[in-house]
């Protein structure tokens, strides 16, 4: 019960930080997840990333998945629930005022003075993943071509997912 | 802010709501387009100009797809229509990921799977630098922005501090930054 609500709290204070768009969770998740609490190791931890892929859901369902490593279906569940909770109370929240708050451009001034750390704890997030999951030059390889595809073409992001796991498959 | 005209059934919020979650692929304003097609145009549950005004603000807090589900939801049907959109949106990724993650955590000591993870890690990395290039280029239009984005890199990258603390440090120096200009004007 008390790992339960840890894992509740824990949850819901990421739900809290969740600003700019899903990928902050990958560097608040990495350290909170992997380093931290020791929920998942790192392997794993791009492994929920690349399942996270495959859904249409936000990126977020890396919730789902960490939650189930540590409490089975009811972690999946309870993680789930707490990560979305403080997001769908504020837009209801919003909902209810936005013709108020359309005045209020300090929410959206901090907004804009804040992505850019957002965009530096990503790039960070990739460096800290890179330096600590490659290790020989076949994975930096794929990590380029992986680049080049997701910046230059349209394919989605599951099938590039899906490619890459069949040609890991192939050459390993 | 509730449709008084005509109720909309929250079984049908539900159900539209999940089929979006379960057909909108490509994530993010993939997803905000489609809900805009959906209930704006084919349904004609609010006009575009409210849909605009309300997700407005769906980037501040959580994504911005399932945000724009909770406000469509809400709209029509207050408190019960948002959260029967939200899980609507969300019960098919939910259950498609826990069915992976127990897939995975079954099998994934198995050397055909591990050889297949070790093809697709360093393409997750390569997306998180992409998402990094493109938000950059979009977010960082000055010499403070850039400063902004270098410190947090540094903090996180090579002083390992914890990114939640980092995150909650710019946020203080972003909102007194926007209180210091709006004084200021």
């Amino acid at each position: 019960m008390a790992a339960m609500l840890t894992l509740a709290w824990v949850y819901l204070q990421i739900g809290m930080m969740f600003v700019g768009g899903g990928y902050v969770l990958i560097p608040l998740m990495h350290h909170l997840m992997v380093d931290h609490y020791k929920w998942l190791t790192m392997r794993e931890f791009l492994d929920g990333l690349a399942l996270s892929q495959l859904t249409p859901g936000p990126l977020a369902v890396l919730a789902t998945f960490t939650g189930f490593r540590s409490a089975g279906f009811a972690g999946a569940l309870l993680a789930t629930i707490c990560i979305f909770l403080p997001c769908t109370l504020f837009m209801m929240l919003v909902g209810r005022y936005y013709e108020r708050l359309k005045r209020i451009d300090v929410i959206k001034q901090t907004l804009d003075n804040l992505m850019p750390a957002v965009v530096g704890l990503i790039a960070a997030a990739a460096w800290n993943l890179g330096a600590a999951s490659l290790s020989n030059i076949k994975e930096f390889a794929i990590l380029a071509l992986g680049f080049v595809i997701f910046k230059f073409s349209k394919l989605s992001p599951m099938l590039v997912i899906l490619g890459a796991g069949v040609v890991g498959f192939l050459i390993n | 802010m509730q449709n008084a005209t005509k109720a909309i059934d929250l079984r049908e919020i539900f159900l539209t709501f999940a089929k979006i979650g379960l057909t909108g692929f490509g994530g993010g304003m993939a997803i905000v387009a489609l809900v805009e097609r959906v209930c704006v145009k084919e349904k004609g549950w609010l006009s575009d100009e409210e849909f605009l005004h309300g997700i407005a603000f769906g980037q501040i807090l959580g994504p911005f797809s399932l945000n724009s589900c909770t406000f469509t939801g809400y709209y029509l049907r207050g408190v019960a229509g948002g959260v029967a959109a939200a899980v609507g949106f969300m019960l098919p990724s939910f259950v498609i990921v826990s069915v992976l993650s127990w897939l995975y955590f079954t099998y994934h000591t198995l050397p055909e799977l591990q050889a297949a993870l070790k093809g697709t890690n360093p393409v997750v990395i390569g997306l998180i630098l992409v998402v990094a290039v493109d938000m950059g280029r979009k977010q960082i239009k000055s010499g403070g922005k850039l400063l902004m984005a270098l410190l947090a890199f540094l903090a996180s990258a090579l002083l390992k501090y914890n990114s939640a603390l980092i995150l909650l440090a710019a946020a203080v120096a972003a909102l007194g930054l926007a209180i210091y200009k709006r004084e200021a004007r």
